[in-house]
Protein backbone atom coordinates (compact mmCIF):
# COMPACT_ATOMS: atom_id res chain seq x y z
CA UNK A 1 0.00 0.00 0.00
CA UNK A 2 2.84 2.60 0.64
CA UNK A 3 4.81 1.50 -2.23
CA UNK A 4 1.49 2.32 -4.22
CA UNK A 5 0.94 5.43 -2.80
CA UNK A 6 4.84 6.36 -3.17
CA UNK A 7 4.72 5.21 -6.60
CA UNK A 8 1.53 7.00 -7.67
CA UNK A 9 2.75 10.21 -6.16
CA UNK A 10 5.97 9.59 -8.36
CA UNK A 11 4.08 9.82 -11.46
CA UNK A 12 1.30 12.66 -10.26
CA UNK A 13 4.65 14.86 -9.52
CA UNK A 14 6.12 14.01 -12.93
CA UNK A 15 2.59 14.86 -14.10
CA UNK A 16 3.07 17.92 -12.24
CA UNK A 17 6.54 18.76 -13.76
CA UNK A 18 5.49 18.03 -17.31
CA UNK A 19 2.15 19.89 -17.19
CA UNK A 20 2.56 21.15 -20.73
CA UNK A 21 2.08 17.54 -21.70
CA UNK A 22 -0.89 17.47 -19.52
CA UNK A 23 -1.81 20.68 -20.80
CA UNK A 24 -2.02 19.82 -24.36
CA UNK A 25 -4.14 16.89 -23.49
CA UNK A 26 -6.56 19.41 -22.18
CA UNK A 27 -6.17 21.22 -25.35
CA UNK A 28 -7.04 18.51 -27.30
CA UNK A 29 -9.86 17.74 -25.57
CA UNK A 30 -10.91 21.16 -26.23
CA UNK A 31 -10.03 21.03 -29.89
CA UNK A 32 -12.10 17.68 -30.02
CA UNK A 33 -15.14 19.62 -28.77
CA UNK A 34 -14.46 22.44 -31.39
CA UNK A 35 -14.41 20.09 -34.00
CA UNK A 36 -17.14 18.07 -33.41
CA UNK A 37 -19.64 21.37 -32.93
CA UNK A 38 -18.16 21.92 -36.17
CA UNK A 39 -19.06 19.10 -37.85
CA UNK A 40 -22.55 18.90 -36.69
CA UNK A 41 -23.05 22.08 -37.59
CA UNK A 42 -23.99 25.25 -35.74
CA UNK A 43 -27.70 24.51 -35.41
CA UNK A 44 -27.75 24.61 -31.27
CA UNK A 45 -30.38 21.96 -30.73
CA UNK A 46 -28.73 19.47 -32.49
CA UNK A 47 -25.81 20.32 -30.67
CA UNK A 48 -27.41 19.96 -27.78
CA UNK A 49 -29.04 17.10 -28.21
CA UNK A 50 -25.22 15.66 -29.37
CA UNK A 51 -23.99 16.97 -25.81
CA UNK A 52 -23.18 13.81 -24.48
CA UNK A 53 -22.00 11.87 -27.58
CA UNK A 54 -19.21 15.03 -28.14
CA UNK A 55 -18.03 14.81 -24.74
CA UNK A 56 -17.41 10.95 -24.04
CA UNK A 57 -16.08 10.95 -27.76
CA UNK A 58 -13.68 13.95 -26.62
CA UNK A 59 -12.76 11.70 -23.53
CA UNK A 60 -12.05 8.92 -25.78
CA UNK A 61 -9.85 10.58 -27.98
CA UNK A 62 -7.62 12.48 -25.80
CA UNK A 63 -7.80 9.16 -23.46
CA UNK A 64 -4.94 7.68 -26.07
CA UNK A 65 -2.89 10.41 -26.24
CA UNK A 66 -3.03 11.09 -22.21
CA UNK A 67 -2.35 6.80 -22.23
CA UNK A 68 0.68 6.76 -25.21
CA UNK A 69 1.95 9.30 -23.64
CA UNK A 70 2.03 7.78 -19.86
CA UNK A 71 4.97 5.21 -20.50
CA UNK A 72 6.80 7.05 -22.66
CA UNK A 73 8.98 8.88 -20.39
CA UNK A 74 9.80 5.61 -18.17
CA UNK A 75 10.70 3.93 -21.67
CA UNK A 76 12.79 6.61 -22.86
CA UNK A 77 14.52 6.85 -19.46
CA UNK A 78 14.55 2.73 -18.82
CA UNK A 79 13.21 3.92 -15.53
CA UNK A 80 10.65 0.64 -16.29
CA UNK A 81 12.94 -1.47 -16.35
CA UNK A 82 14.35 0.21 -13.09
CA UNK A 83 10.82 0.33 -11.09
CA UNK A 84 10.84 -3.79 -12.33
CA UNK A 85 14.03 -4.74 -10.58
CA UNK A 86 13.22 -2.75 -7.67
CA UNK A 87 11.65 -4.65 -5.05
CA UNK A 88 7.89 -2.95 -5.31
CA UNK A 89 4.95 -5.36 -7.12
CA UNK A 90 4.25 -4.89 -10.41
CA UNK A 91 0.58 -4.96 -9.66
CA UNK A 92 1.50 -1.50 -7.02
CA UNK A 93 2.95 -0.31 -10.01
CA UNK A 94 -0.36 -1.20 -12.15
CA UNK A 95 -2.46 0.37 -9.84
CA UNK A 96 -0.17 3.84 -9.64
CA UNK A 97 -0.14 4.48 -13.32
CA UNK A 98 -3.85 3.84 -13.65
CA UNK A 99 -4.92 5.86 -10.94
CA UNK A 100 -2.73 9.09 -12.39
CA UNK A 101 -3.67 8.18 -15.96
CA UNK A 102 -7.72 8.28 -13.98
CA UNK A 103 -6.82 11.59 -12.44
CA UNK A 104 -5.30 13.38 -15.77
CA UNK A 105 -8.62 12.30 -17.60
CA UNK A 106 -10.63 13.41 -14.59
CA UNK A 107 -8.89 16.95 -14.47
CA UNK A 108 -9.70 17.27 -18.02
CA UNK A 109 -13.66 16.72 -16.92
CA UNK A 110 -14.84 19.74 -15.12
CA UNK A 111 -12.90 22.15 -18.02
CA UNK A 112 -14.42 20.36 -20.98
CA UNK A 113 -17.80 20.16 -19.46
CA UNK A 114 -18.06 23.76 -18.52
CA UNK A 115 -17.03 24.40 -22.17
CA UNK A 116 -19.75 22.51 -23.79
CA UNK A 117 -22.02 24.55 -21.27
CA UNK A 118 -20.79 27.74 -22.74
CA UNK A 119 -20.47 26.51 -26.49
CA UNK A 120 -24.17 24.51 -26.45
CA UNK A 121 -25.92 27.04 -24.94
CA UNK A 122 -27.41 24.47 -22.27
CA UNK A 123 -29.05 25.71 -19.34
CA UNK A 124 -28.76 23.52 -16.76
CA UNK A 125 -27.95 24.12 -12.80
CA UNK A 126 -24.61 23.53 -11.15
CA UNK A 127 -26.24 20.09 -9.42
CA UNK A 128 -27.02 18.67 -13.06
CA UNK A 129 -23.29 19.84 -13.90
CA UNK A 130 -21.44 18.02 -10.79
CA UNK A 131 -23.67 14.51 -11.86
CA UNK A 132 -22.11 15.36 -15.91
CA UNK A 133 -18.50 15.54 -14.45
CA UNK A 134 -19.03 12.63 -11.86
CA UNK A 135 -20.14 10.14 -14.96
CA UNK A 136 -16.96 11.87 -16.81
CA UNK A 137 -15.14 10.34 -13.75
CA UNK A 138 -16.28 7.09 -13.84
CA UNK A 139 -15.74 6.85 -17.67
CA UNK A 140 -12.11 8.26 -17.37
CA UNK A 141 -11.85 5.11 -14.44
CA UNK A 142 -12.92 3.18 -16.97
CA UNK A 143 -10.66 3.74 -20.06
CA UNK A 144 -7.85 3.94 -17.19
CA UNK A 145 -7.44 0.46 -16.94
CA UNK A 146 -7.66 -1.52 -19.91
CA UNK A 147 -5.73 1.74 -21.02
CA UNK A 148 -2.47 1.15 -18.91
CA UNK A 149 -2.59 -2.50 -19.44
CA UNK A 150 -2.25 -1.80 -23.15
CA UNK A 151 -0.27 1.00 -23.13
CA UNK A 152 2.27 -0.80 -21.32
CA UNK A 153 2.41 -3.38 -24.19
CA UNK A 154 1.78 -1.50 -26.79
CA UNK A 155 4.88 1.50 -25.71
CA UNK A 156 7.64 -0.74 -26.89
CA UNK A 157 6.14 -0.62 -30.53
CA UNK A 158 6.91 1.09 -32.52
CA UNK A 159 3.05 1.42 -34.22
CA UNK A 160 1.90 1.96 -30.61
CA UNK A 161 -0.44 5.50 -31.73
CA UNK A 162 -2.07 2.92 -34.09
CA UNK A 163 -2.15 0.19 -31.85
CA UNK A 164 -3.60 1.33 -28.70
CA UNK A 165 -6.80 3.01 -29.78
CA UNK A 166 -7.44 -0.07 -32.51
CA UNK A 167 -7.35 -2.04 -29.28
CA UNK A 168 -8.73 -0.22 -26.62
CA UNK A 169 -11.81 1.50 -28.47
CA UNK A 170 -14.17 -1.66 -29.41
CA UNK A 171 -13.16 -2.91 -25.96
CA UNK A 172 -14.15 0.08 -23.99
CA UNK A 173 -17.73 0.16 -26.01
CA UNK A 174 -19.81 -0.48 -23.49
CA UNK A 175 -18.03 2.42 -21.47
CA UNK A 176 -19.15 5.00 -24.24
CA UNK A 177 -22.54 3.28 -24.81
CA UNK A 178 -23.49 3.62 -20.78
CA UNK A 179 -21.36 7.24 -20.53
CA UNK A 180 -23.33 8.94 -23.30
CA UNK A 181 -26.42 7.26 -22.33
CA UNK A 182 -26.52 7.85 -18.72
CA UNK A 183 -24.82 11.79 -19.66
CA UNK A 184 -28.06 11.88 -21.95
CA UNK A 185 -30.58 10.96 -19.14
CA UNK A 186 -28.99 13.60 -16.75
CA UNK A 187 -29.44 16.24 -19.32
CA UNK A 188 -33.05 15.99 -20.44
CA UNK A 189 -34.44 14.61 -17.63
CA UNK A 190 -34.30 10.23 -16.08
CA UNK A 191 -38.85 9.74 -16.61
CA UNK A 192 -38.01 6.18 -16.78
CA UNK A 193 -35.82 5.52 -14.04
CA UNK A 194 -33.11 4.00 -16.35
CA UNK A 195 -30.16 6.52 -14.80
CA UNK A 196 -29.37 3.56 -12.35
CA UNK A 197 -29.33 0.38 -14.48
CA UNK A 198 -26.85 2.50 -16.47
CA UNK A 199 -24.72 3.39 -13.64
CA UNK A 200 -24.43 0.00 -12.26
CA UNK A 201 -23.01 -0.99 -15.80
CA UNK A 202 -20.72 1.71 -15.93
CA UNK A 203 -19.89 0.55 -12.33
CA UNK A 204 -19.74 -2.61 -13.20
CA UNK A 205 -17.01 -2.00 -15.83
CA UNK A 206 -14.64 -0.51 -13.67
CA UNK A 207 -14.79 -2.71 -10.75
CA UNK A 208 -14.27 -5.33 -12.67
CA UNK A 209 -11.58 -4.30 -15.37
CA UNK A 210 -9.71 -2.25 -12.06
CA UNK A 211 -9.31 -5.83 -11.56
CA UNK A 212 -8.40 -7.77 -13.78
CA UNK A 213 -6.41 -5.63 -15.46
CA UNK A 214 -4.35 -5.66 -12.09
CA UNK A 215 -3.93 -9.38 -12.39
CA UNK A 216 -2.92 -9.29 -15.54
CA UNK A 217 -0.62 -6.51 -15.76
CA UNK A 218 2.68 -8.52 -14.76
CA UNK A 219 2.19 -10.80 -17.64
CA UNK A 220 2.35 -7.32 -19.72
CA UNK A 221 5.37 -6.27 -18.38
CA UNK A 222 8.58 -8.16 -18.57
CA UNK A 223 9.99 -9.07 -15.62
CA UNK A 224 13.70 -8.94 -16.11
CA UNK A 225 13.49 -6.47 -18.72
CA UNK B 1 -49.59 -17.56 -49.84
CA UNK B 2 -50.61 -16.84 -46.77
CA UNK B 3 -50.03 -13.24 -45.16
CA UNK B 4 -46.95 -11.99 -44.07
CA UNK B 5 -44.90 -14.39 -45.42
CA UNK B 6 -41.66 -13.15 -47.08
CA UNK B 7 -41.67 -14.63 -50.63
CA UNK B 8 -38.38 -15.79 -52.62
CA UNK B 9 -35.40 -14.98 -50.67
CA UNK B 10 -33.78 -17.92 -52.65
CA UNK B 11 -31.14 -15.23 -53.86
CA UNK B 12 -30.45 -14.44 -50.42
CA UNK B 13 -30.45 -17.84 -49.10
CA UNK B 14 -28.08 -18.81 -52.62
CA UNK B 15 -25.78 -15.84 -51.36
CA UNK B 16 -25.38 -17.00 -47.73
CA UNK B 17 -24.33 -19.92 -48.32
CA UNK B 18 -21.98 -19.41 -51.44
CA UNK B 19 -20.22 -16.93 -49.23
CA UNK B 20 -19.92 -19.38 -46.63
CA UNK B 21 -18.33 -22.06 -48.61
CA UNK B 22 -16.10 -19.44 -50.77
CA UNK B 23 -14.76 -17.94 -46.94
CA UNK B 24 -13.76 -21.16 -45.49
CA UNK B 25 -12.27 -22.64 -49.01
CA UNK B 26 -10.08 -19.54 -48.76
CA UNK B 27 -9.60 -20.05 -45.16
CA UNK B 28 -8.42 -23.85 -46.24
CA UNK B 29 -6.24 -22.90 -48.90
CA UNK B 30 -4.41 -20.17 -47.19
CA UNK B 31 -3.80 -22.48 -44.07
CA UNK B 32 -2.42 -25.44 -46.75
CA UNK B 33 -0.25 -22.93 -48.08
CA UNK B 34 1.03 -21.57 -44.91
CA UNK B 35 1.73 -25.35 -43.73
CA UNK B 36 3.57 -25.65 -46.78
CA UNK B 37 5.89 -23.09 -46.15
CA UNK B 38 6.45 -23.53 -42.52
CA UNK B 39 7.28 -27.47 -43.44
CA UNK B 40 9.39 -26.13 -46.05
CA UNK B 41 10.96 -23.99 -43.56
CA UNK B 42 11.73 -26.48 -40.88
CA UNK B 43 13.25 -28.81 -43.45
CA UNK B 44 15.51 -25.84 -44.65
CA UNK B 45 16.90 -25.70 -41.07
CA UNK B 46 17.47 -29.11 -40.78
CA UNK C 1 -2.72 -35.94 -38.48
CA UNK C 2 -5.01 -38.92 -38.17
CA UNK C 3 -7.47 -36.96 -35.85
CA UNK C 4 -7.62 -33.63 -37.80
CA UNK C 5 -8.15 -35.74 -41.25
CA UNK C 6 -11.06 -38.12 -39.38
CA UNK C 7 -12.75 -34.50 -37.96
CA UNK C 8 -12.71 -33.54 -41.67
CA UNK C 9 -14.49 -36.16 -43.30
CA UNK C 10 -17.01 -36.36 -40.36
CA UNK C 11 -17.75 -32.70 -40.47
CA UNK C 12 -17.67 -32.18 -44.27
CA UNK C 13 -20.29 -35.87 -44.27
CA UNK C 14 -22.48 -33.92 -41.47
CA UNK C 15 -22.75 -30.42 -43.19
CA UNK C 16 -23.10 -31.93 -46.67
CA UNK C 17 -25.93 -33.68 -45.29
CA UNK C 18 -26.96 -31.24 -42.86
CA UNK C 19 -27.18 -28.70 -45.81
CA UNK C 20 -29.05 -31.03 -47.98
CA UNK C 21 -31.77 -31.16 -45.29
CA UNK C 22 -31.92 -27.53 -44.56
CA UNK C 23 -32.14 -26.76 -48.23
CA UNK C 24 -34.21 -29.41 -49.77
CA UNK C 25 -36.08 -30.92 -47.31
CA UNK C 26 -37.50 -28.56 -43.84
CA UNK C 27 -40.23 -26.75 -44.77
CA UNK C 28 -39.87 -23.07 -45.11
CA UNK C 29 -40.77 -21.02 -41.92
CA UNK C 30 -44.40 -19.49 -41.45
CA UNK C 31 -43.47 -16.41 -41.59
CA UNK C 32 -39.80 -15.60 -43.00
CA UNK C 33 -40.51 -18.34 -45.49
CA UNK C 34 -37.37 -19.76 -47.69
CA UNK C 35 -35.42 -16.78 -46.50
CA UNK C 36 -35.31 -18.75 -42.81
CA UNK C 37 -32.68 -21.47 -44.63
CA UNK C 38 -29.89 -19.13 -44.11
CA UNK C 39 -30.28 -19.84 -40.42
CA UNK C 40 -29.30 -23.34 -41.23
CA UNK C 41 -25.17 -21.90 -41.73
CA UNK C 42 -25.58 -18.95 -39.75
CA UNK C 43 -26.59 -19.89 -36.41
CA UNK C 44 -23.97 -22.59 -36.27
CA UNK C 45 -21.56 -20.17 -37.09
CA UNK C 46 -22.64 -17.89 -34.29
CA UNK C 47 -22.55 -20.98 -32.03
CA UNK C 48 -19.16 -22.40 -33.24
CA UNK C 49 -17.94 -18.84 -33.05
CA UNK C 50 -18.41 -18.48 -29.75
CA UNK C 51 -17.45 -22.36 -28.56
CA UNK C 52 -13.92 -21.21 -30.01
CA UNK C 53 -13.67 -17.74 -28.27
CA UNK C 54 -14.48 -20.21 -24.58
CA UNK C 55 -11.86 -22.13 -25.75
CA UNK C 56 -9.18 -19.47 -26.47
CA UNK C 57 -9.69 -17.93 -23.20
CA UNK C 58 -9.47 -21.56 -21.46
CA UNK C 59 -6.20 -21.76 -23.30
CA UNK C 60 -5.28 -18.33 -22.54
CA UNK C 61 -5.88 -18.73 -18.61
CA UNK C 62 -4.20 -22.09 -19.34
CA UNK C 63 -1.13 -20.28 -21.07
CA UNK C 64 -0.64 -17.74 -18.36
CA UNK C 65 -0.99 -20.20 -15.90
CA UNK C 66 1.42 -22.60 -16.65
CA UNK C 67 3.59 -20.63 -19.20
CA UNK C 68 3.56 -23.52 -21.87
CA UNK C 69 3.85 -22.60 -25.65
CA UNK C 70 1.84 -25.22 -26.22
CA UNK C 71 -1.40 -23.74 -25.35
CA UNK C 72 -0.52 -20.32 -27.84
CA UNK C 73 -0.56 -22.81 -30.67
CA UNK C 74 -3.95 -23.75 -29.88
CA UNK C 75 -5.20 -20.40 -28.47
CA UNK C 76 -3.71 -18.55 -31.76
CA UNK C 77 -5.95 -21.20 -33.53
CA UNK C 78 -9.26 -20.95 -31.93
CA UNK C 79 -9.16 -17.10 -31.94
CA UNK C 80 -7.95 -17.39 -35.68
CA UNK C 81 -11.24 -19.86 -36.88
CA UNK C 82 -13.24 -17.97 -34.57
CA UNK C 83 -12.92 -14.43 -36.23
CA UNK C 84 -13.26 -16.80 -39.53
CA UNK C 85 -16.78 -17.87 -38.58
CA UNK C 86 -17.50 -14.23 -37.21
CA UNK C 87 -16.92 -12.70 -40.41
CA UNK C 88 -18.95 -15.23 -41.75
CA UNK C 89 -22.07 -14.63 -39.47
CA UNK C 90 -21.89 -10.92 -39.49
CA UNK C 91 -22.09 -11.34 -43.85
CA UNK C 92 -24.69 -14.06 -43.12
CA UNK C 93 -26.69 -11.76 -40.55
CA UNK C 94 -26.35 -8.81 -43.13
CA UNK C 95 -28.26 -10.81 -45.85
CA UNK C 96 -30.93 -11.85 -43.15
CA UNK C 97 -31.31 -8.41 -42.31
CA UNK C 98 -32.07 -7.14 -46.14
CA UNK C 99 -34.20 -10.21 -46.83
CA UNK C 100 -35.92 -9.96 -43.59
CA UNK C 101 -36.19 -5.95 -42.09
CA UNK C 102 -35.36 -4.47 -45.42
CA UNK C 103 -32.12 -3.38 -44.20
CA UNK C 104 -28.33 -4.26 -44.89
CA UNK C 105 -27.79 -3.58 -41.34
CA UNK C 106 -29.71 -2.78 -38.10
CA UNK C 107 -27.90 -1.92 -34.72
CA UNK C 108 -29.75 -5.40 -33.36
CA UNK C 109 -28.51 -6.89 -30.10
CA UNK C 110 -26.72 -9.89 -31.57
CA UNK C 111 -25.29 -8.62 -34.99
CA UNK C 112 -24.02 -5.44 -32.88
CA UNK C 113 -22.17 -7.41 -30.38
CA UNK C 114 -20.99 -9.79 -32.84
CA UNK C 115 -19.57 -6.72 -34.94
CA UNK C 116 -17.64 -5.34 -31.33
CA UNK C 117 -16.59 -9.20 -31.09
CA UNK C 118 -15.28 -9.41 -34.49
CA UNK C 119 -13.05 -6.72 -33.97
CA UNK C 120 -12.01 -7.72 -30.23
CA UNK C 121 -10.49 -10.51 -31.37
CA UNK C 122 -9.27 -9.59 -34.63
CA UNK C 123 -7.25 -6.75 -32.49
CA UNK C 124 -5.87 -10.10 -30.29
CA UNK C 125 -4.32 -11.52 -33.93
CA UNK C 126 -2.79 -7.55 -34.57
CA UNK C 127 -1.40 -7.12 -31.61
CA UNK C 128 0.24 -11.05 -31.85
CA UNK C 129 1.61 -9.86 -35.45
CA UNK C 130 2.99 -6.68 -33.71
CA UNK C 131 5.07 -8.42 -30.55
CA UNK C 132 8.89 -8.21 -29.91
CA UNK C 133 9.49 -11.39 -29.56
CA UNK C 134 8.33 -14.72 -28.91
CA UNK C 135 7.35 -15.08 -24.96
CA UNK C 136 5.83 -11.57 -25.53
CA UNK C 137 3.46 -12.55 -28.19
CA UNK C 138 2.26 -15.67 -26.39
CA UNK C 139 1.91 -13.26 -23.26
CA UNK C 140 0.28 -10.43 -24.65
CA UNK C 141 -2.17 -11.97 -26.74
CA UNK C 142 -3.08 -14.09 -23.84
CA UNK C 143 -3.42 -10.94 -21.79
CA UNK C 144 -5.35 -9.51 -24.73
CA UNK C 145 -7.87 -12.37 -25.26
CA UNK C 146 -8.74 -12.53 -21.48
CA UNK C 147 -9.39 -8.63 -21.62
CA UNK C 148 -11.15 -8.98 -24.86
CA UNK C 149 -13.82 -12.21 -23.66
CA UNK C 150 -14.76 -10.56 -20.26
CA UNK C 151 -15.92 -7.75 -22.33
CA UNK C 152 -18.54 -9.62 -24.24
CA UNK C 153 -20.83 -10.20 -22.29
CA UNK C 154 -20.92 -6.36 -20.32
CA UNK C 155 -20.94 -5.26 -24.98
CA UNK C 156 -23.97 -7.27 -25.03
CA UNK C 157 -25.80 -6.03 -22.04
CA UNK C 158 -25.18 -2.86 -22.99
CA UNK C 159 -26.44 -3.16 -26.50
CA UNK C 160 -29.41 -4.73 -25.51
CA UNK C 161 -30.37 -1.50 -22.96
CA UNK C 162 -29.16 0.54 -25.18
CA UNK C 163 -31.43 -1.29 -27.95
CA UNK C 164 -34.53 -1.82 -25.64
CA UNK C 165 -35.67 1.65 -25.64
CA UNK C 166 -36.10 1.94 -29.68
CA UNK C 167 -37.78 -1.64 -30.00
CA UNK C 168 -38.95 -4.96 -28.52
CA UNK C 169 -36.77 -7.56 -29.55
CA UNK C 170 -39.10 -10.11 -31.98
CA UNK C 171 -38.04 -13.66 -32.17
CA UNK C 172 -40.21 -16.06 -33.69
CA UNK C 173 -39.77 -19.34 -32.23
CA UNK C 174 -41.86 -21.59 -34.68
CA UNK C 175 -39.38 -24.67 -34.61
CA UNK C 176 -40.45 -27.46 -36.34
CA UNK C 177 -38.42 -30.65 -35.99
CA UNK C 178 -37.89 -30.76 -39.49
CA UNK C 179 -35.68 -27.66 -38.54
CA UNK C 180 -34.18 -29.16 -35.52
CA UNK C 181 -32.33 -31.56 -37.50
CA UNK C 182 -30.38 -29.88 -40.38
CA UNK C 183 -29.55 -27.20 -37.66
CA UNK C 184 -28.18 -30.01 -35.14
CA UNK C 185 -26.14 -31.91 -38.06
CA UNK C 186 -24.24 -28.47 -39.83
CA UNK C 187 -24.12 -27.66 -35.99
CA UNK C 188 -21.87 -30.25 -35.33
CA UNK C 189 -20.61 -30.23 -38.82
CA UNK C 190 -19.31 -27.00 -38.40
CA UNK C 191 -17.47 -27.96 -34.99
CA UNK C 192 -15.69 -30.85 -36.27
CA UNK C 193 -14.43 -28.54 -39.47
CA UNK C 194 -13.48 -26.01 -37.05
CA UNK C 195 -11.57 -28.12 -34.19
CA UNK C 196 -9.96 -29.39 -37.27
CA UNK C 197 -8.63 -26.72 -38.41
CA UNK C 198 -8.11 -24.96 -35.33
CA UNK C 199 -5.65 -28.12 -34.76
CA UNK C 200 -3.88 -27.15 -38.58
CA UNK C 201 -3.39 -23.31 -37.61
CA UNK C 202 -2.33 -24.90 -34.49
CA UNK C 203 0.52 -27.40 -36.00
CA UNK C 204 1.35 -24.56 -38.64
CA UNK C 205 2.27 -22.13 -35.09
CA UNK C 206 4.35 -25.01 -33.50
CA UNK C 207 6.29 -25.85 -36.80
CA UNK C 208 7.20 -22.23 -37.70
CA UNK C 209 8.28 -21.66 -33.74
CA UNK C 210 10.72 -24.10 -34.01
CA UNK C 211 11.77 -23.23 -37.59
CA UNK C 212 12.42 -19.67 -35.40
CA UNK C 213 14.53 -21.21 -33.16
CA UNK C 214 17.83 -20.93 -34.54
CA UNK C 215 20.43 -23.42 -33.42
CA UNK C 216 23.44 -22.78 -31.42
CA UNK C 217 25.99 -23.69 -34.07
CA UNK C 218 24.45 -21.70 -36.63
CA UNK C 219 24.04 -18.46 -34.36
CA UNK C 220 27.58 -18.41 -33.27
CA UNK C 221 28.41 -18.90 -36.96
CA UNK C 222 26.20 -16.08 -37.63
CA UNK C 223 27.91 -14.06 -34.83
CA UNK C 224 31.52 -14.76 -35.81
CA UNK C 225 30.75 -13.52 -39.57
CA UNK C 226 28.96 -10.11 -38.64
CA UNK C 227 32.56 -9.27 -36.50
CA UNK C 228 34.91 -10.93 -39.32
Amino acid sequence: MSSLLALLSKDLLLEWRERARSLSVLLFAVVTLLLFSFALGPDVETLREATPGVLVLALLLSSTLALNESFRLEREDRALEGLVMRPVSLTALFYAKASANALLLTFLGPVVVALAVVFYSLEIDVATMTRLVGLWCLGAAGLAAPGTLYAAMTSRLKSQDVALPLLLFPLVVPVLLASVKAMGLVLTGDAMNQLRSWLTLLLAFDIIYWSVCGLLFRFAVEEGE
Amino acid sequence: MPDGVIGGGWSYVIAAYSVTVAVLAIYVWSLSRRSRRAERSQRDES
Amino acid sequence: MNIRKLLVLAGLGLAAVGTYFGLFVAPPERHMGDVQRIMYVHVPSAWIAMLLYTLAFGFAIALLWSGRQKWDDLMVGAIEVGVVLNALLLVQGSLWGRATWGVWWDWDVRLTTSLVMAILFAGVLVLRRMAPNEERRSQWSAVATVVAFIDVPLVYFCVRWWRSLHQIQSSPDTVDPAMVLPLRLNSFGLLFLALAWMLWRAAIERSSRRASEVPLPTRVAIEESAHA
